[in-house]
C-alpha cells in the first residue's frame, strides 16, 4: 500500500512539488477522467433499474426513492387508509407496465402471499376482481346478467336485484361480487405509489416517516401522511424539513436475467451471443496468427521470384478502405456457402495485411544464421518455422494476437455481412445492436450486456498490455 | 570419417564470379585450414561445402559421392558459425538436442550424447541456462558442442574464435586442436589469422580472390612459399621484398636468371652474416625478448628486421644488415618463386 502511495506521489527529482508536477498530475487526472467518465457512466447506468432508465434519471448512482403504496380499502367499516411497504417495483408500477411486461410476472401467485385488506387492495390493483368474480358466477351457476350488470345503464340496473343471491354466499364471496358489481358499502379499492420521506413530527418532536405523493421542492409545504398513523389525514410539512429516503439500489437483474436466459419475450439469447463471440474471437485469432506469421516467414526469409510483387500487393490492400470491400465479401461469403455460419465471419478476415507487414518487419531482424544453423541441424522448413522463427517472433505475434482479439470481439461489419440473417450465429455486437427488443424496451439489459461485452477486451488489455508496449516498441508499429 | 573433394568449384552471384574454380582434396581426419585476406571467398567456399549456398559450377564429393544436390540437412556435416548462431529461446540442453530431435533420435540416446559433449567441453553446470546468460567463451563451447553431438563426418568452422579476446582465443585454439586429436574427424577451418592457421593445421589452403594460391603443410608454406602472395601472407611481420634493380651490385650478382624480386623474412636478418645490406634505421621497437628495426636501404626501399635479443641500435643510426642465401627467396616477373 505504501508503495502505491509512493508511486502516485512521486515528484520530479526533488522532494518539493513544483509547477511541473502540478501540470503533470493535472494532465494525468484530466486525461483519466476524459477517458474513463463515459465508462463510469456506462457502468453505473447499467445497474439502474428499468424504471429509472425510462425516467431518464440523471443521478450518478443508481439511487432510487424508497417507495411505498398508499392503499384505500372500502368496506362495511367505511374507508380505511393504510400503507403497504416493501413491494417490488413491478407491483408498484403495475398499471404502467405494457401487456408484454405484465406477462413476465406472475401476479396471481404474488397475490396469494397476502390476505385481508392487503389482499383486497392488491386484487383490485392487479385488475383481478372481474376475473375472479366471473369465475365465481360461473362456479355458483348464478345468472349471466350478473356479468353484464356493471356495464348497464342505471335505468336498466333498476330491473335487477343482485343482492338476492348473497344469502347463498360466504362473506368473502359477497365482498368479491360486491366489489365487482359496485354495490355499497363496497367500491373499487385505491392504490397509489408514494415516496417515503422523513420529517419531524410537529406533535411529538420526533423524526418519523411520512409518505408523500410527489416531491416538489418549489412549494413551501408538502402534503404528507404519517406512516405510523395513515388514517390521521394529511399534514402540511415545510419543504425544507423533508428528508428524502434515497437508497442505493443496484438492479443486478439487468445482468442476471439475460445471463441466465431468464427474460421472457426477449428477442435473443445473450449466452449464445457471447459463446459465438468467444468462438469467433479465439478461432479467428489462432488462424490469423498462423496464416500471417507463415506468410511473413516466407516473405522475410525466402528468396523467390515475384517476392517484391507479392509484398507490394499485400501492402496495397492496406490502402483499400474496408467499406469498399463489403459487397465483395458478401458475395464471396454467399457463393462459398459460408453465409449464416460463424466460419463466414472467421475466414474472410483471417489474413490481414497489417499483420503480415508487422510480422515480416519483425522477422527480418531474426538473423539468417539462426535458420542456417537449424538447416545444418537437419531441421525441416516446417520445424524451422515452428521451433525457431515463431518463438523468436513471439513479441510481434503477441501484439498481433492482442490486436486480433480486440478487432474480432468489437467487429460489427463482418458479422453483419455474414450472419445477419441467422439469429443463431449472432455475435455479441450484433446482439447489442438488435437489442431494441421487438415489443419491450430493454435498454437496461442492453446497457448491462454492453458492459459484459467490454470485459474480455479489458482483461486482454490488463494482462497483456506488457506485450503490446514491448512489442510496439520493438516492431515500431501500432 | 570422410574424404572431401572439390572439383573446379565455382560460385557466381548474379553475373559476378567470386570463386573461380577450386580444386582441393581433404583426406580423412585432416585438419584443413582455409586462410586468406578478407573477402577472398573463404566463407562462401565453406558455406558451399555445408550446402547453405548453391553451387554455380563444379562439384563437391564427399566419400566418393557427389553431394551437389543433397540438402544441408542430409549431408551429415556440422558447422560452427562465427556468431555462434545459438537459438536464443532455448536452453543450452535444448540447443544441443535440437539437431538430434530432428533426426528422430531416441530420448535416452540424445541425453547420453549431451552428457558426453557436456563433459568433454566442461559445460555441465550451465546446461539449463539460455545462451543470453553465458559468456562469450561459454557460448563458443556450446556452439562447438552442438556440432559434436551430431557426430558429423566433417566439421566446418567459420572463424569460430574471432569474437573471443586474445587470451581466450589462445586457450580455445589449444582445446580445439586437442579435440581434433581426440575425435580424429575431418575438420575444415576458416580463419584469416595466420597464427591459428600455422598452429592448428595439418594442411593450409591459402586463398586469394577466389583462387587457391598454395596448398601445403604449415612449414612447407613458410619455407617454400609458391609465390609472392603466399610468402607475404604467411609470416609476421611480412617478408621484405626488394626490387633487384635497387639492390647493391654485390647482391645483384647472386640472383638467378629471370629473377626480378628478392624476398627475405625479417627474422632472417642478422648483423654479422655474409651478404650485407647497408641501411638507415628510422624506428626501433624493443619488446624485451625481440627487437624490431624499421628502416630504408640506400636506394630508399623499406625494410624491417627482427632481432631476437635486445639492442643498442637507435633511430637514425646507419647499420649494415646481413642475411644468408638459403633463407632468401627469388621471385620472377609474375611473382612465382624461382
Ligand atoms: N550474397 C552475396 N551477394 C553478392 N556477393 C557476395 C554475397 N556474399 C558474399 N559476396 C561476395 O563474395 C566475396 C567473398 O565473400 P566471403 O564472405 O566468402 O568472404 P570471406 O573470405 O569470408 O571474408 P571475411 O574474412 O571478411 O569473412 C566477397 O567479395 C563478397 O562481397
Ligand atoms: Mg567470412
Amino acid at each position: 500500500m505504501s508503495a502505491v502511495i509512493k508511486f502516485f506521489t512521486r515528484t520530479q527529482g526533488h522532494n518539493k512539488i513544483n509547477f511541473v508536477d502540478w501540470i503533470s498530475y493535472g494532465y494525468l487526472i484530466l486525461g483519466f477522467f476524459i477517458i474513463f467518465l463515459p465508462v463510469f457512466w456506462l457502468l453505473l447506468n447499467s445497474v439502474k433499474s428499468q424504471f429509472l432508465l425510462q425516467k431518464l434519471d440523471t443521478n450518478i448512482l443508481p439511487m432510487d426513492y424508497e417507495r411505498v403504496a398508499r392503499a384505500t380499502v372500502f368496506g362495511p367499516e367505511g374507508k380505511e387508509i393504510f400503507i403497504l411497504k416493501d413491494l417490488p417495483d413491478w407491483v408498484l408500477y403495475w398499471n404502467d407496465l405494457t401487456e408484454d411486461e405484465k406477462l413476465q410476472h406472475d401476479q396471481t401467485s404474488f397475490l396469494k402471499k397476502y390476505n385481508g385488506k392487503e389482499y383486497y387492495v392488491l386484487r383490485t390493483h392487479f385488475g383481478l376482481v372481474s376475473n375472479y368474480a366471473k369465475e365465481l358466477i360461473l362456479n355458483k351457476k348464478l345468472p349471466d346478467w350478473l356479468i353484464r350488470y356493471p356495464s348497464m345503464f342505471p335505468d336498466a340496473k333498476k330491473e335487477y336485484e343482485p343482492t338476492i343471491f348473497f344469502k347463498d354466499l360466504n362473506s368473502e364471496e359477497v365482498r368479491l361480487l360486491s366489489e365487482f358489481l359496485g354495490i355499497k358499502p363496497y367500491k373499487p379499492n385505491g392504490f397509489t405509489s408514494q415516496i417515503l420521506v422523513s420529517a419531524i413530527n410537529a406533535d411529538t418532536n420526533e423524526v418519523e416517516e411520512y409518505s408523500v405523493n410527489r416531491l416538489n421542492t418549489n412549494k413551501a409545504t408538502i402534503n404528507a401522511r404519517l406512516i405510523s398513523n395513515p388514517q390521521g389525514g394529511i399534514v402540511k410539512i415545510p419543504s425544507e424539513q423533508i428528508m428524502v429516503n434515497k437508497t442505493l439500489r443496484p438492479s443486478w437483474i439487468n445482468y442476471t436475467d439475460p445471463l441466465t436466459n431468464n427474460v421472457r419475450g426477449m428477442s435473443f439469447n445473450a449466452i449464445k451471443c457471447l459463446n459465438n463471440s468467444v468462438f469467433v474471437t479465439i478461432v479467428a485469432t489462432i488462424i490469423t496468427v498462423l496464416i500471417n506469421s507463415m506468410a511473413a516467414f516466407a516473405l522475410s526469409k525466402y528468396r523467390f521470384n515475384g517476392q517484391i510483387i507479392f509484398f507490394i500487393i499485400i501492402l496495397a490492400t492496406l490502402m483499400v478502405p474496408a467499406s469498399v470491400l463489403i459487397v465483395g465479401i458478401f458475395k464471396m461469403v454467399a457463393v462459398t456457402g459460408l453465409a449464416g455460419t460463424l466460419w463466414g465471419v472467421i475466414i474472410p478476415g483471417a489474413a490481414t495485411p497489417t499483420g503480415v507487414f508487422m510480422l515480416r518487419q519483425y522477422m527480418l531482424t531474426i538473423p539468417d544464421e539462426l535458420l542456417e544453423a537449424a538447416r545444418m541441424d537437419a531441421a525441416s522448413e516446417w520445424s524451422i518455422y515452428w521451433r525457431i522463427v515463431f518463438p523468436l517472433a513471439l513479441p510481434a505475434i503477441a501484439v498481433l494476437g492482442i490486436l486480433s482479439i480486440i478487432w474480432r470481439w468489437n467487429d460489427l461489419i463482418l458479422p453483419m455481412i455474414a450472419v445477419s440473417t441467422t439469429k443463431a450465429a449472432y455475435t455479441i455486437q450484433l446482439c447489442l445492436l438488435d437489442f431494441q427488443g421487438e415489443y419491450v424496451a430493454q435498454e437496461h439489459y442492453r446497457l448491462a450486456m454492453t458492459v459484459v461485452s467490454l470485459i474480455p477486451t479489458t482483461l486482454v488489455f490488463v494482462f497483456l498490455q506488457r506485450y503490446i508496449t514491448t512489442g510496439i516498441a520493438t516492431t515500431g508499429m501500432k | 570419417m570422410a574424404n572431401l573433394e572439390l572439383i573446379d568449384l565455382r560460385k557466381s552471384y548474379d553475373k559476378l564470379e567470386v570463386i573461380h574454380g577450386i580444386n582441393l582434396q581433404v583426406t580423412d581426419g585432416e585438419f584443413c585450414v582455409l586462410v586468406g585476406p578478407s573477402g577472398c571467398g573463404k566463407s562462401t567456399l565453406l558455406r558451399m561445402i555445408a550446402g547453405l549456398e548453391a553451387i554455380s559450377e563444379g562439384s563437391i564429393i564427399i566419400d566418393g559421392k557427389k553431394v551437389n544436390n543433397i540438402s544441408a540437412a542430409n549431408r551429415g556435416l556440422a558447422m560452427v558459425f562465427q556468431s555462434y548462431a545459438l537459438y536464443p529461446h532455448m536452453s543450452v540442453r535444448q540447443n544441443l538436442a535440437f539437431g538430434l530431435e530432428n533426426l528422430k533420435m531416441k530420448k535416452n540416446e540424445i541425453e547420453e550424447r549431451i552428457q558426453q559433449a557436456a563433459k568433454l567441453l566442461r559445460m555441465e553446470e550451465y546446461l539449463k541456462r539460455r545462451p543470453g546468460q553465458l559468456s562469450g567463451g561459454q557460448r563458443q563451447r556450446v556452439a562447438i558442442g552442438r556440432a559434436i553431438v551430431r557426430e558429423p563426418s566433417i566439421y566446418l568452422f567459420d572463424e569460430p574464435l574471432s569474437n573471443l579476446d586474445a587470451e581466450l582465443r589462445v586457450a580455445t585454439r589449444v582445446e580445439l586442436k586437442a579435440l581434433h586429436e581426440r575425435l580424429g574427424n575431418t575438420m575444415i577451418y576458416v580463419t584469416h589469422d595466420q597464427v591459428e592457421a600455422m598452429t592448428m593445421a595439418d594442411k593450409i589452403v591459402v586463398l586469394n580472390e577466389g583462387l587457391i594460391e598454395q596448398v601445403g603443410a604449415p612449414l612447407e608454406l613458410y619455407n617454400k612459399p609458391a609465390n609472392e602472395f603466399v610468402a607475404g601472407f604467411i609470416g609476421s611481420p611480412r617478408m621484405n621484398f626488394f626490387d633487384i634493380d635497387m639492390l647493391p651490385e654485390s647482391i645483384k650478382q647472386l640472383a638467378p636468371n629471370h629473377a626480378s624480386r628478392l624476398g627475405v623474412r625479417p627474422e632472417h636478418f642478422d648483423l654479422k652474416g655474409k651478404i650485407i645490406l647497408p641501411l638507415k634505421v628510422n624506428n626501433v621497437e624493443q619488446l624485451g625478448s625481440d627487437s624490431f628495426l624499421y628502416g630504408k636501404t640506400n636506394k630508399g626501399q623499406k625494410i624491417s628486421i627482427k632481432l631476437n635479443n635486445q639492442t643498442q641500435i637507435k633511430a637514425e643510426d646507419d647499420i649494415i644488415a646481413s642475411f644468408s642465401l638459403e633463407n632468401s627467396h627469388w621471385f620472377n616477373n609474375s611473382g612465382i618463386r624461382i
